[in-house]
């Protein structure tokens, strides 16, 4: 029943719960407001957005009263104007004339409402309150003298980001925005506050002093470090970025972002980005025009398809790159070159979720972010989501907090997190902590509770009984001495995602890239089946992709397996680490590497090894990297701030990216880089395909479109219903039990991601390089009094390969004898630990293991690789 | 003198009287709530309805509907009592809290089981170590006693009791950042509506009551509803404790039936004015309300009669100022601690409170210009009514109700270029 109510003299009609502030835009009036954002809780404390209600002696907060039938509200009488003169008098009074060197001067609130609420002289002739400067670190600038108190910072920070670093110091006249409790500002750095703060209270001192807001060029894009998608507001000012932001509302992340996607833009103006392609003779690099460059890589290639035949030429491209790249890749390779021989980044991990869903379902395309916010029940199998994923995080963070869902988490960390950060397990009832590397033993203990339970779904009679009959044979006690988690708590959880009206499942790289993850996978789908959490509207499994675009890496074919819209490729082509292999074996004489480096993120030895036997190698990238360095042709590539196309979040979301400025000197998009070598290609081998005539990213889209099965990017869900009754007939997989490893003295190391940074290239952000400059290891503090270790100091870790000298950080988030690594700088760490392969997706495994830890006492080199 | 019957005074002032659970019990302590256990809620809110009981922490509103207001719906509700006295000039409930401890726990296990609670929090001051000391060991004494605690005299309802001490915030003892404070946030008041009693201490259905309204609750159901309406006045029944603070012979805390005048008050219980000179002007309820003169002496003190004169009964702290008091030196005096306490959440308040006093102390110090009168009303005018709490409209008071009754002596000082009093020092503000 909607609600009628009389604004300014008009009728109008709003849904029950409406609160006046937003009920009266619909006669066009915007009540003027500082503290009031539709993403917080009212707080009602700057008193602005005072209206006139009939029947009620003072005037209400429009931001906190809820339209009522017949209510009569007033939102221009004289008392209401008299009420602004007085909220923007007081406010003023303190203020400090700066907006000239204010950066907020342009945007700012309290600007805008002074030409409009307030007279043009000031009746306080006292001396102005100030306050000591306090810097809040390397990135965020406070000036509390420009603070209207609205608290919107320390909202936002407490309700949306579940983080609390911001509190307000002191009371009354003097009261400011401080870390809680007067410590320094070591937060998650979201940029939250600043985007949110009315004023110039909060500023990004990364773009202090660069720009006016009307000088700038705003292009709306979409981030590209993580898969979440998110909407960026690019602001540039001729070639440089100067900010980014992302107004409420917009995007999938509605406004929200992370470090890495606010303060993380600095690497496309890094000095040492590439602008000339670079060819390499006996040993001499030489800077090139493209021509030169484009003719060399044809004539190599050439020259290998014809002495070896196309199948020696294999390509390995980023799923950093925009769909219509990955498209334009896979078809110079498949078509022109004729080589079935093409991976992308979407390899290490991410492909095990597509190929599994692909297959039971038909589609990944399970659960958008409205459908997190609508769920009662989040089963989370990434706790590291928070900082892998911060925005899919927050909207499970919402869910929960907001709306009430229950979360459970599945992971190796201690549900206590840092201070200051978030972390799902706090948020968890309960955190099922399991032993490091035991998560699939931990899925196995689930579904034996899920059938073992009377909760089980009706109608899959002979899948239910055969799976039920496979868990039978595996004992409860195994699976509780493996994971450590006890029986009772598989139990209650499995009644409880089982009985959920919407329940949810979610998982990461801690199951895509740990040993096993195809048969994880295969069973986490398994699980949601047997508790009814898949086909039915709000229920499902979201897999989170580490890269912006690998789901679009996938179905644009940039994978061995599958052609353009996930046909299956026959016969199918090497992957990343067979290729590899082959060239060890001399079988590849040519690869194409585009925005990858294997180098860094496979075995180095072997991979140089194998690139050594190359004839040609041929690498497209922003950076000179480690593989580029052995490269004999190096063509520089666009930022995707430089280029037009699209991005598929893990969502399955496709979405624009938008051209904000020219490439940086001689650098093209990939997809004219691609089309110039196609071109050539075609002409010097009298080839009878079409040339690649693209004008634009656009004109590529359409022919993607065109190859893309009818009704893409949506998905029927009949097809799912009969795809999964189809795999509902086959037998499911098994998961082998091994013993757990005995741990006694040493430490298992997990090597991961963080907050800060994403992969290689947020090292060229100053901004993220500031708030984390080097890989660290973490360790629980009590481990360290144990090891008398302070904070900082370098240990070394030795596995049976080598030892390396790392940092150490204490975090309570790490389980007793455990290690977590970054992986974004030296990746030492990374080559301390076992390598393997799975053995059906082919994707490399080697993010964990165990090592023994000491403390350096002699400085040793930073790393000693034992032959 | 008239002499009046005391209620809550009466145990604590006979000769040996240590308030401990023995001596309460030997002038029926407990009983009350014997025979509350075997009544229904519902008949406990209407006795105490039926008595005209009145909150005594300052708004005055009536304790039986306040409770009355309370959903009933499953699901736990709270009692919190408003031990936070800060009011400056109010001592009573200090009193009642250090002499006669069960009086009041008593008190509140009759509230609890009036609306529903299973759980109560005193929130006392924190700068009442000695009484919170002694409300504990009162609280251990009734909980051994099986008086708080489970099946409480065998019956089914259960009771838990915390004492949780404040942190020395004058705000605190606004009922809505009483309860932020006990939630373990900043002490800063809610925006209302939602009412406490709908979503109060952790989004549950609560009540706020006061140490000295919970205190009469016995004696209502010991000696009934009519005897206790029967007392003060129509609209403002039972007695009440004024503290007398002060240019006054005898200060200190009286109870006598509301009603009766401040000049009885004043000349009779506190002994008129100290060296016999004359009065200039009375607070007649606390800081926030509103200064009245020796003309408003035959006011009766009660609800009614002191709002009738642009004052409020408050919270009973009556201050008394002799002819030698500088007015703008009482208003700025004043304005300080409110600028001190303003919690800072909401613009008027905040930006305000400073800005009234920074004025106040130009026009004491003789630097002061006649527009400025006009401004500082002005300023308080745009503070009236628009802020979260009701401290905006108790900071403005002194100033309004000063500006209103001695702007002559405002003028005095900006025309004569300073205070033409000597410095005020003998002002005893009991705080």
């Amino acid at each position: 029943m909607p609600v009628k109510l009389k604004v300014n003299n008009q009728e109008i009609e709003v849904v029950p719960g409406t609160l006046l502030i937003e009920a009266v835009k619909q006669v066009g009036v915007d009540v003027p407001h500082f503290c009031y954002s539709p993403k917080l809780k009212p707080d009602a404390n700057c008193r602005m957005c005072l209206v006139e209600i009939e029947k009620m002696p003072k005037l209400q907060t429009s931001c906190s009263t809820q339209a009522a039938e017949g209510m009569v509200v007033l939102t221009d009488s004289p008392r209401v104007k008299e009420a602004q003169f007085s909220v923007m008098e007081f406010l003023l009074g303190n203020h400090p004339l700066d907006c000239p060197e204010c950066d907020q001067g342009g945007e700012c609130q309290l600007q805008d409402f002074a030409h409009k609420h307030s007279p043009t002289t000031s009746r306080f002739t006292e001396k102005k309150r100030t306050f000591e400067k306090e810097f809040f670190g390397p990135l965020i600038e406070k000036e509390m003298n420009r603070c209207v108190a609205c608290m919107r910072c320390v909202r936002y920070c407490d309700e949306v980001m579940d983080v609390n670093a911001l509190g307000a110091v002191d009371r009354g006249n003097v009261v400011q925005i401080g870390g809680f409790a007067h410590h320094d500002l070591d937060c998650e750095f979201c940029g939250g506050c600043i985007q949110i703060c009315p004023v110039g209270a909060l500023t990004s001192r990364l773009s202090m002093y660069t720009y006016r807001p009307w000088q700038v060029k705003k292009t709306e894009t979409i981030c590209n470090y993580c898969s979440d998608g998110c909407q960026l507001t690019l602001e540039t000012i001729d070639d440089q970025v100067v900010r980014v932001s992302s107004a409420m509302g917009t995007g999938r992340n509605n406004g929200d972002l992370c470090a890495r996607g606010y303060f993380g833009y600095g690497y496309v103006n890094h000095k040492e980005r590439m602008s000339r392609p670079i060819v390499r003779q006996k040993n001499r690099a030489m800077e090139v025009t493209w021509e030169i460059a484009v003719e060399k890589a044809v004539s190599g290639l050439s020259a290998v398809r014809a002495q070896y035949g196309p199948q020696a030429i294999g390509g390995i491209i980023s799923s950093h790159c925009t769909n219509e790249e990955l498209y334009l890749f896979q078809k110079l390779m498949r078509q022109v070159i004729g080589t079935p021989h093409v991976d992308s980044s979407a390899r290490y991990g991410y492909i095990n979720a597509v190929r599994v869903m692909q297959e039971i379902f038909g589609t990944t395309r399970l659960i958008r972010y409205e459908e997190i916010l609508q769920s009662d029940l989040i089963f989370s199998f990434s706790s590291e989501m928070a900082e892998t994923h911060p925005i899919t995080a927050l909207k499970v963070k919402e869910a929960v907090k907001k709306n009430g869902a229950q979360l459970i988490t599945v992971g190796a960390y201690n549900q206590q997190g840092d201070l200051y950060r978030s972390h799902l397990p706090k948020l968890a009832h309960p955190h099922l902590q399991v032993q490091p590397g035991t998560d699939g033993v931990a899925i196995l203990g689930l579904m034996k509770a899920v059938v073992e339970s009377s909760l089980q779904t009706t109608g899959r009679g002979a899948y239910f009984d055969r799976m039920k009959g496979h868990l039978l044979e595996i004992p409860f006690e195994r699976i509780v001495a493996i994971t450590g988690v006890p029986e009772s708590l598989y139990r209650e959880v499995a009644i409880r995602y089982a009985g959920a009206k919407r329940g949810i499942l979610i998982f990461g790289r801690a199951i895509l890239r740990g040993e096993e993850g195809y048969k994880n996978v295969r069973n986490l789908c398994n699980l949601a089946i047997l508790a009814g959490q898949v086909m039915k509207p709000g229920a499902g499994i979201l897999a989170l992709a580490e890269e912006a675009n690998e789901l679009g890496a996938i179905e644009m074919g940039a994978v061995p397996e599958y052609l353009p819209g996930l046909m299956p490729a026959i016969p199918g082509g090497k992957t990343l680490v067979e290729m590899l292999d082959a060239a060890e074996r001399g079988e590849i004489k040519a690869l194409y590497v585009v925005g990858e480096n294997p180098l860094r993120s496979l075995p180095q030895k072997q991979v140089s090894e194998a690139i050594k036997n190359l004839d040609i190698l041929i690498c497209q990238d922003l950076f000179h990297t480690e593989t580029a360095s052995m490269a004999h042709i190096i063509l520089p590539a666009a930022s995707f701030v430089e280029k037009e196309g699209r991005f598929t979040n893990h969502e399955g979301e496709v979405q624009r990216v938008r051209r904000a400025m020219d490439p940086l000197g001689n650098a093209k998009p990939d997809w004219e880089i691609f089309s110039m070598i196609a071109n050539q290609m075609i002409s010097r081998n009298s080839l009878a395909i079409a040339p690649f005539h693209y004008k634009s990213a656009s004109e590529v889209w359409r022919e993607v479109s065109l190859t893309m099965p009818s009704g893409w990017p949506k998905f029927s869900s009949n097809t799912m219903a009969s795809q999964m009754a189809a795999y509902c007939e086959c037998p499911p997989s098994t998961n082998t039990l091994h013993d757990p490893i005995v741990t006694l003295g040493r430490f298992h190391l997990q090597i991961g991601q963080t907050l800060f940074h994403s992969g290689k290239m947020s090292t060229y952000a100053d901004g993220l390089q500031t708030l984390c400059p080097d890989d660290f290891l973490l360790i629980h503090p009590e481990d360290a009094e144990e090891l008398k270790l302070a904070e900082g100091e370098k240990v070394t870790i030795t596995s049976d390969v080598g030892s390396t000298v790392l940092p150490v950080k204490f975090s309570p988030k790490m389980a007793r004898r455990t290690l977590f690594s970054s992986e974004h700088f030296g990746l030492m760490a990374k080559r301390l630990l076992p390598f393997s392969v799975d053995p059906v997706t082919q994707v490399p495994y080697g993010d964990r293991g165990f090592v023994i830890l000491s403390r350096v006492e002699t400085p040793v080199a930073e790393v000693a690789i034992y032959v | 003198m008239p002499v009046y019957e005391k209620i809550l005074f009466k145990n604590m002032e006979q000769a040996g009287y240590t308030g401990t659970l023995d001596d309460y019990r030997t002038t029926g302590g407990y009983t009350a709530l014997q025979k509350v256990l075997k009544l229904t809620p519902a008949e406990v809110i209407e006795i105490v309805k039926k008595s005209g009981l009145r909150g005594r922490g300052g708004a005055g509103f009536p304790t039986g509907m306040k409770w009355s207001f309370i959903p009933k719906i499953p699901g736990p509700k709270y009692l919190c009592c408003n031990a936070d006295e800060s009011e400056p000039g109010t001592f009573k409930d200090r009193q009642l809290i250090e002499n006669d401890p069960h009086q009041m726990i008593e008190g509140i296990a009759i509230a609890c089981y009036a609306i529903g609670a299973a759980t109560a929090y005193i929130y006392i001051r924190g700068e009442f170590s000695l009484g919170a000391k002694i409300l504990q060991k009162a609280l251990s004494e009734a909980v051994a006693a099986g008086l708080i605690g489970k099946n409480i005299m065998g019956s089914d309802f259960n009771l838990n009791v915390t004492v949780h001490r404040g942190a020395g915030a004058y705000i605190c003892g606004e009922e809505t950042a009483l309860l932020e404070s006990i939630e373990g946030k900043r002490g800063k008041p809610r925006t209302k509506p939602p009412f406490p009693a709908v979503h109060g201490l952790y989004q549950k259905p609560t009540v706020i009551n006061n140490v000295e309204t919970l205190s009469n609750l016995p004696h209502i159901i010991n000696r009934g509803e009519e005897w206790f309406a029967s007392i003060g006045t129509p609209k403002s029944t039972g007695t009440r404790i004024f503290s007398v603070s002060g240019h006054v012979k005898r200060p200190g805390n009286y109870e006598v039936p509301m009603g009766i005048s401040l000049r009885e008050m004043i000349y009779e219980h506190a002994g008129g004015i100290r060296g016999d000179k004359q009065l200039k002007a009375i607070i007649p309820g606390g800081a926030s309300a509103s200064f009245l003169t020796p003309e408003f002496l035959d006011t009766g003190l009660d609800f009614e009669s002191i709002a009738k004169v642009h004052s409020m009964l408050g919270s009973g702290g009556v201050t008394v100022m002799d002819e030698e008091t500088c007015m703008v030196w009482a208003a700025l005096s004043l304005l300080e601690f409110f600028e001190h306490e303003s919690c800072g959440k909401c613009t008027p308040c905040r930006e305000g409170s400073t800005w009234i006093v920074k004025i106040l102390r130009r026009i004491e110090q003789g630097k002061g210009q006649l527009s400025d009168l006009d401004l500082l009303q002005s300023v308080c005018k745009r503070i009236e009514g628009n802020t979260v709490c009701a401290f905006g409209d108790a900071e403005i008071a002194p100033v309004i109700s000063t500006l209103h009754h001695f702007r002559e002596e405002y003028e005095a000082h900006i025309q004569g270029a300073g205070c033409p009093y000597q410095p005020n020092a003998s002002l005893v503000m009991a705080h």
